[in-house]
């Protein structure tokens, strides 16, 4: 890791097109500015690798889900304010008393 | 005969140009419905058929879910009109195959006119990346 040391309001390039800037820093934390391309994403870390881990889940579990919840019936419970299914009535409701 | 067949968007091959995270080279993918109601649906990747998971509307199971989207994702989808957003959470089965899990903070956004797709993070929503779902019939929770 390329590691630099910065005071506020300086700034770094990343490449031609990114500039990160430390805008502010207190105690522990940092204040950081990012200019990139609007092509360029830019998550916080930690979220990012939340969903990347949670893709991989879902993918290592797509055969058993798939096996299940596609012979299922879409007779999931909903929160009670939600609207009623529009899946094609089958038989009567499925209403609780 | 055809009675029962369910009309997919196989075909259509939908587009992330920034693959999704964790599988960047995953550009292309289809849709297609899971089961004959289509509440659950499989996104493959086209060159990697392996690269599959199931997902969901999360209206149907969050009915309250709101998905506002970032002005540089809408820009990047060309996404003018919000009917033309197709929003939909990957699903993840726990282990015991009680309940299942909606990521609700990384859904995926289709412009239906473009095809052209984004797993977008709602970083300010709040919203959980599992939201976990009972299979027994008798409980949604939050």
């Amino acid at each position: 890791m390329l590691v630099l040391t910065r005071r506020a309001g300086e700034s770094i390039m990343i490449g031609s097109e990114i500039v990160v800037t430390v805008l502010e820093s207190r105690g522990d934390q940092v204040r950081v500015g990012i200019e990139a391309p609007r092509r360029v994403q830019i998550h916080r870390a930690e979220v990012y690798r939340e969903i990347e881990r949670e893709n991989a889940a879902a993918i290592a579990s797509a055969d058993r889900a798939s096996a299940l919840l596609g012979r299922r019936k879409p007779d999931l419970k909903r929160d009670p304010q939600s609207r009623p299914s529009n899946s094609a009535g089958e038989g009567p409701g499925e209403d609780e008393a | 005969m055809s009675d029962t067949e369910v009309e997919t968007a196989t075909e259509q091959i939908l587009r992330f140009d920034d693959g999704i995270p964790g599988f960047p080279e995953a550009r292309e993918f289809v849709l297609g419905d899971l089961d004959e109601a289509g509440t659950f649906q499989v996104l493959q990747n086209v060159g990697n058929p392996e690269i599959a998971l199931v997902v969901c509307s999360p209206w149907l199971l969050v009915p309250d879910y709101e998905a506002v989207l970032a002005e540089d994702d809408e820009r990047e989808l060309e996404l003018t009109d919000p009917d033309d957003a197709v929003v939909f959470c990957a699903v993840t089965l726990d282990e015991a195959a009680r309940a299942f899990h909606l990521n609700l903070l990384g859904p995926f956004v289709v412009n239906a006119r473009t095809q052209r797709g984004r797993q977008v993070v709602l970083t300010e929503s709040g919203h959980p990346v599992r939201h976990t779902v009972y299979l027994d019939d008798d409980d949604v929770t939050d």
